[in-house]
């Protein structure tokens, strides 16, 4: 009963709320910001597809296999960048696509942070980057419009997560003032020869029906992200840290010198073969290596599950042990977890491969565009129709005046 | 409608928030020039010879429910293969070993070309604090430093 009444109540209220209302609110959701809106849109859209851009632009990134050759594995590929640089220390080997080089990322004397694109097939390296990629420069941008980050968070970060509650209130009260929206997929209207304010209302309206699912989507990630990033701010630890390897496996040298210094037994190639026997199914994408004695090997890598990211198994292994320290699927996912393994695939479409990012891609186009016509159909409701009434009152006066003016004489002439 | 007038703030209202997209181009060009706060100075235990330089000169921040400060340590002299396990804290003195070694709060990793450490420190820092370095090597053996906090730190 008391439901009951909650839903009258709220009938009542909605009822009594005009059509007006709802339009200024969908108005406030969007118009304050819609600049940033549109960038966040644009640099997300370019996002999706960074590394197809990058495929494109820059030929080393390119892991062309003209012999067919099998890819190569995570340790080979470690031994080829160590035996190009003696002196480099390899922290972490990563991989994209098929058609895209491996990243191996390692220091070396003279380098203090470098990536060697080492083709998986070949094993040559194509290129040494000590900067910025473009790719994660662009997520960056399109992340936290590179705001400083202070440890664990980043008022820019916030502040495009906060575009997920305007869009997702800009798309409740553009749904309340679009009388009838579904028509928009049976019977698409979009008049071109009845002029410019006819023409970007018929682009909103039709591209805001056809999106609903797109602007849906990017709502309720974004707002995972808001969470995530009150979460981290909070230092509330979503995956918790593996444990390091316990200091007694660490056997101390008898010896009074440095010589035969313990090394541990077991190498990357075990910890894999470890990881592919536990996962049957794993494909390595991020591999980190031990940065100290008790650290351990971390292996991270995609399953057959289309909806969770290229992360969502994990396997991390004791090099002195071969023992697994600690381990990640799907199933043994918490909620928070699970969201944060859904999200990314979700947000960027890359649950299908190319064709869900060209998916994806268009729809960031028509996303764009809508923050654009929005404004532009603002401008011309408000602005110039100010602006008409500013000529027409000028009309108006300059009327009024020229009759007054001529009064007298007439008056003058009558007399 | 009827009470719409054209002034200068309703023709720009909804631009001004473009002006926010002017500070990702400032944060690009001060991430491409960084600047670093000054090391701590050398020191010297056993065979190394370290230099200590933190990443800012920022109060300790949360992290993984432990106050934290970042560090780089540059190995001058001596090498980190020699070393079993290394630890880092900040306090008015050096944490015991077994205190230390039980977690990985405070434990130095990286490379030979440089080593990172988030280091273990109490909220507020005092003038009475140092930042403490502790190095086992595989023989078992101890050896302990420290650096001053510098005066521009303590104000955090």
């Amino acid at each position: 009963m008391r439901v009951y009444a909650h839903i009258c109540l709220i009938r009542k209220i909605m009822s009594k709320l005009s059509n007006r209302f709802w339009f200024q609110l969908h108005g406030w959701f969007s118009l304050p910001i819609w600049v940033i809106f549109c960038f966040v849109c644009l640099t997300g859209t370019i996002s999706v597809i960074s590394h197809e851009l990058t495929w494109l632009t820059n030929s080393a990134s390119r892991a062309s296999n003209p012999d067919n050759l099998l890819p190569k594995t995570a340790p080979e590929l470690v031994s080829v960048v160590q035996k190009a640089y003696p002196n480099a220390k390899v922290s972490t080997v990563i991989s994209f696509e098929p058609y895209l080089v491996n990243a191996v990322i390692f220091t070396d004397s003279d380098k203090p942070i470098a990536i060697a694109y080492v083709n998986q097939y070949t094993g040559d390296i194509q290129e040494i980057n000590e900067g910025m990629t473009f790719i994660n420069f662009m997520r960056s941008l399109h992340g936290w419009l590179l705001f400083p980050w202070h440890h664990n968070y980043s008022i820019g970060y916030y502040l495009v997560c906060a575009m997920a509650i305007v869009m997702l209130g800009a798309l409740i009260t553009g749904l309340i003032i679009y009388k009838r929206f579904w028509r928009a997929f049976t019977q698409p209207k979009l008049r071109i020869n009845q002029g410019k304010k006819t023409l970007l209302a018929d682009l909103h309206r039709l591209s805001g029906a056809w999106s609903i699912w797109f602007l849906l989507l990017m709502s309720l990630t974004g707002l995972w992200y808001l969470l995530q990033a009150i979460m981290w701010h909070n230092d509330i630890d979503i995956e918790p840290h593996s444990p390091i390897v316990a200091i007694k496996q660490l056997p101390l040298n008898s010896a009074s010198n440095n010589e035969n210094i313990p090394v541990p037994p077991y190498d990357l190639d075990k910890a894999l073969s470890i990881a592919k026997q536990r996962f049957p199914a794993f494909n390595a994408t991020y591999i980190m290596l031990p940065e100290h004695n008790r650290d351990t090997y971390k292996l991270y890598g995609e399953g057959d599950e289309i909806f969770y990211d290229q992360y969502a198994y994990g396997v991390v292994v004791d090099p002195w042990t071969a023992s697994i320290k600690d381990e990640r699927f799907p199933e043994k996912m918490t909620t928070l977890q699970t969201l944060s393994h859904i999200a990314n695939p979700l947000h960027y479409g890359t649950i299908g491969g190319i064709w869900t990012k060209i998916i994806w891609f268009i729809f960031g186009v028509i996303l764009t565009g809508m923050s654009i016509t929005g404004f532009l159909m603002w401008g011309n409701r408000t602005v110039k129709a100010a602006r008409n009434k500013t000529v027409a009152v000028t009309i108006e006066l300059n009327q009024k005046l020229e009759s007054t003016q001529s009064q007298p004489i007439t008056k003058q002439d009558n007399t | 409608m009827a009470r719409t007038k054209d002034t200068l703030w309703r023709r720009y209202q909804y631009k001004i928030n473009a002006l926010v997209l002017i500070l990702p181009f400032y944060f690009l060009y001060q991430s491409l020039t960084p600047e670093f706060p000054s090391s701590w100075g050398t020191k010297k235990i056993s065979t190394f010879e370290i230099t200590l330089t933190p990443y800012d000169l920022e109060a300790p921040y949360m992290h993984d429910g432990h106050f934290t400060k970042d560090f780089m340590l540059i190995f001058n002299k001596g090498n980190i293969q020699n070393i079993r396990q290394a630890y880092l804290n900040i306090g008015n003195e050096a944490l015991p070993l077994t205190i230390l070694e039980a977690e990985d709060e405070g434990i130095l990793h990286g490379s030979q070309h440089a080593q990172e450490v988030h280091a273990i420190a109490p909220p507020i820092l005092k003038a009475e604090h140092k930042a403490w370095l502790t190095i086992e090597t595989w023989q078992g053996k101890q050896h302990i430093t420290s650096w001053d906090l510098p005066s521009e730190l303590l104000s955090k």
